[in-house]
């Protein structure tokens, strides 16, 4: 167990590093949060003012550095991100508010995509050559064809001339956010669309990424060892299956850990509640302590994502466990 | 599939009917025979015929060798009989009848013909009947499955009777047959070393008993103590199950020791079939000849060592007439006009596909190629 011990304490220290530099970028960029905020009001700003405004924001701006990354790790560490400066409202609620919803629709329709792909992949692999090779530059048109292009048609066909499909946003506005049946059936319902778009636009990779390591596999003497040995075409396919998964679960993973970021263009052309639209108006706003918190959640997801994807692998690949067995 | 191919497949199936599997009552000798087998790699224009025409036969508990260069087509007549080929790989012709046992109790032995057989016979025949040890055992053992789960995969695919226990206890007589510590079950191929892996193999290979187990040179990848070893447990365990073999190589020095028949191959083609001893102390064929003197005898004094010139030929623009005359030495007009074919020669069991053997022609058989076969055996070594 000693390399998974190892690799947990290479995170820790990346971790470390991540939160370190996401506390210094913003503090190493000209300007600062409270003089954007005078810019923006509309009245001359007396000294007094200005010093309310700072202490309403911690008041530590005239502390030293270490002084401030040291308060800054402590409340990280108590999960206080501090106060959003155009939303006036803490980082954490906001991200409670912003991240299920990008990890609700971005993270199934990741899953599916990978679940989906990687089947048909596997199949086509296999049947190499066979009329379902068709599927192939079907799903590379849709990947390849950009996506708020793809999202708006959609919309526009499905949403608004067949409405088959709800338009905009995550839930009816008949419903109020709570776990009834009402809004969950409501929430999945105005999550198709979005789900199907990104499914059919990033189906392409996970198909063709499986597709070739299974026909690489195919070719492997192992393959032809357990066609020799006589197992159940199932059986074969599976042997091959299973040795080829293992470049597209890496994939996944960092995919995964992408998830959080939100998929931008799916939000603004859905207008969805996500991280990714959230990300756009901090941005937009120079709202520092929400970027700043919005970055380290997904460096966070990033690292978790990573995580789980070497143990994930050091399951299946035992070749990844060298050092493991003396 | 284009239609010209499906036709010459249909004209296969043909020669198939015509062709008919060894016959007699009760117990048959024979376990496999192949007559007129051809593969081609691709179809239409660029199709080359990597196996063409061969006709072989081989008895119960006997050792075929089958020897030649690389590309000579010996890997590919073998995978190919045992409908492992994948495209572009076409079997076109030809039949392969190999021996079931009886279909009831002292019945005759039923053959069924491995080129037409479907998927499900051919599953139930693998393993059970015919297993392979492929060349390299490194790849040919799954890297993600454990040693065990190997053992396991096998009897669950053909003893579904047996228990958990059962396979286990099997697999562990396996492994110490070829001389394993049974902790090697729970072993990943990576873990182990070379020898060790194509110990795996054999032990995989004789799981189910099987009449015939065919070996693609298990040993080349292996250091010569190590292959000594192997090939001197291969000997072991066959003298105690008797399983016939079929062993490809292109070292003739280790088949003549181990083989009672070789056949030698060139450019897809049978050149020479004789009895190992016989072909070992005096080939007939310049090249077997050439393959002799490219390899030191395993025992015997030194002699220099000539190899053959030039390179193989490539299939898909073979020479006219014999394919070898551009690199034999004793080449002679009618050898780039006609293709010899494999011809029986007075001496007993002995076939050889060159005009220098041909009675009408009056070449001068050189004197490499007339040495007699000494009626003594037991001497070992070299002819002098």
């Amino acid at each position: 167990m000693l390399p998974i011990a190892r690799r947990l304490g290479v995170y820790v220290v990346t971790a470390w590093v991540a939160v370190t530099a996401n506390f210094l970028l913003p503090r190493m960029m000209p300007g600062n949060p409270i003089q954007t905020l005078i810019g923006k009001l509309q009245y001359n700003v007396t000294p007094a003012e200005v010093n309310a405004i700072r202490l309403s924001f911690g008041g530590s701006l005239h502390n030293s550095l270490v002084h401030q990354y040291f308060t800054y790790l402590d409340q990280m560490f108590h999960g206080n991100l501090g106060v959003s400066i155009t939303l006036s409202t803490p980082v954490t609620t906001i991200l409670k508010g912003a991240v299920p919803w990008t990890v609700g629709l971005i993270g199934i329709s990741t899953v599916l995509s990978f679940f989906i792909g990687t089947f048909t992949g596997a199949l086509l692999g296999w049947t190499r050559g066979s009329r379902m090779d068709s599927l192939i530059p079907t799903a590379t048109f849709f990947q390849a064809v950009p996506y708020f292009f793809l999202g708006t048609v959609m919309l526009l066909v499905f949403g608004s001339d067949l409405h088959w499909f709800p338009e905009l946003g995550a839930y009816s506005l008949n419903v109020t956010p709570s776990w009834t049946w009402a809004f969950v059936s409501s929430a999945i319902r105005y999550g198709e669309l979005p789900m199907i778009s990104i499914v059919l636009s990033s189906i392409a990779g996970w198909m063709l990424g499986m597709r070739n390591m299974m026909i690489t596999m195919v070719a492997e003497d192992f393959v032809l060892m357990s066609v020799a040995m006589g197992l159940p075409r199932r059986k074969v396919i599976m042997t091959a299956a299973r040795n080829a998964i293992l470049p597209s679960i890496a994939n996944l993973s960092l995919a995964i850990g992408l998830v959080v970021s939100g998929a931008l263009l799916v939000e603004l052309v859905f207008n969805y509640p996500g991280v990714g639209n959230l990300l756009l108006n901090a941005v937009e706003n120079e709202d520092y302590p929400l970027i700043q918190g919005i970055f380290l959640i997904i460096t966070l997801a990033v690292l978790a994502a990573n995580l789980i994807a070497d143990l994930v692998y050091f399951a299946l690949d035992p070749r990844t466990r060298t050092g493991a067995t003396a | 599939m284009s239609t010209d191919a499906l036709e010459r497949r249909a004209a296969a199936d043909v020669v198939a009917g015509a062709a008919s599997p060894p016959s007699g009552s009760g117990m048959n000798e024979r376990i496999l025979q192949i007559n007129d087998f051809c593969v081609d790699y691709g179809v239409d224009e660029g199709a080359v015929r990597a196996v063409d025409g061969v006709d072989l036969h081989l008895d119960r508990s006997k050792v075929l060798g089958v020897a030649g260069e690389s590309g000579s087509g010996k890997s590919t007549l073998v995978y190919g009989f045992t409908r492992l080929l994948r495209a572009p790989a076409l079997i076109t012709g030809g039949t392969a009848f190999f021996n079931v046992g009886p279909a009831s109790e002292g019945g005759p032995d039923e053959f069924i013909d491995l080129v037409t057989a479907n998927e499900a016979t051919l599953r139930r025949v693998r393993w059970t009947q015919i297993s392979v040890v492929i060349q390299s055992a490194l790849n040919a053992l799954n890297p993600v499955v454990r040693v065990g789960s190997l053992f396991n995969q096998v009897f669950k695919a053909h003893r579904r009777e047996m228990s958990r226990a059962d396979r286990r206890t099997r697999a562990i007589e396996l492994l110490e047959l070829v001389g394993l510590n049974p902790d090697r079950l729970q072993r990943f191929p990576h873990e182990l070393s070379g020898g060790q892996r194509q110990r795996v193999m054999i032990a995989l290979a004789l799981a189910l008993d099987p009449q015939l187990v065919i070996m693609d040179e298990p040993t080349t990848a292996l250091d010569v103590v190590t292959q000594r070893e192997i090939l001197g447990e291969l000997a072991e365990l066959r003298a105690r199950f008797g399983f016939a073999m079929i062993f490809i190589t292109h070292d003739l020095s280790l088949l003549v020791e181990l083989a009672d028949e070789i056949v030698v191959m060139y450019a897809g083609r049978l050149v020479e079939r004789a009895g190992a001893r016989a072909l070992y102390d005096a080939p007939r064929h310049p090249y077997t000849l050439g393959l002799l003197n490219s390899f030191p005898p395993m025992h015997g004094e030194r002699q220099e060592l000539t190899g053959i010139p030039g390179a193989p030929p490539d299939l898909s623009d073979l020479p006219s007439g014999c394919a070898f005359h551009p690199r034999c030495p004793y080449a002679m007009e009618r050898c780039a006009a006609e293709r010899p074919p494999l011809a029986k020669l007075s001496e007993e069991g002995r076939y050889v596909a060159c005009w220098l053997h041909v009675d009408e022609v009056h070449a001068t058989v050189p004197v490499e190629l007339r040495r007699a076969v000494p009626t003594t055996s037991a001497g070992e070594g070299g002819a002098t």
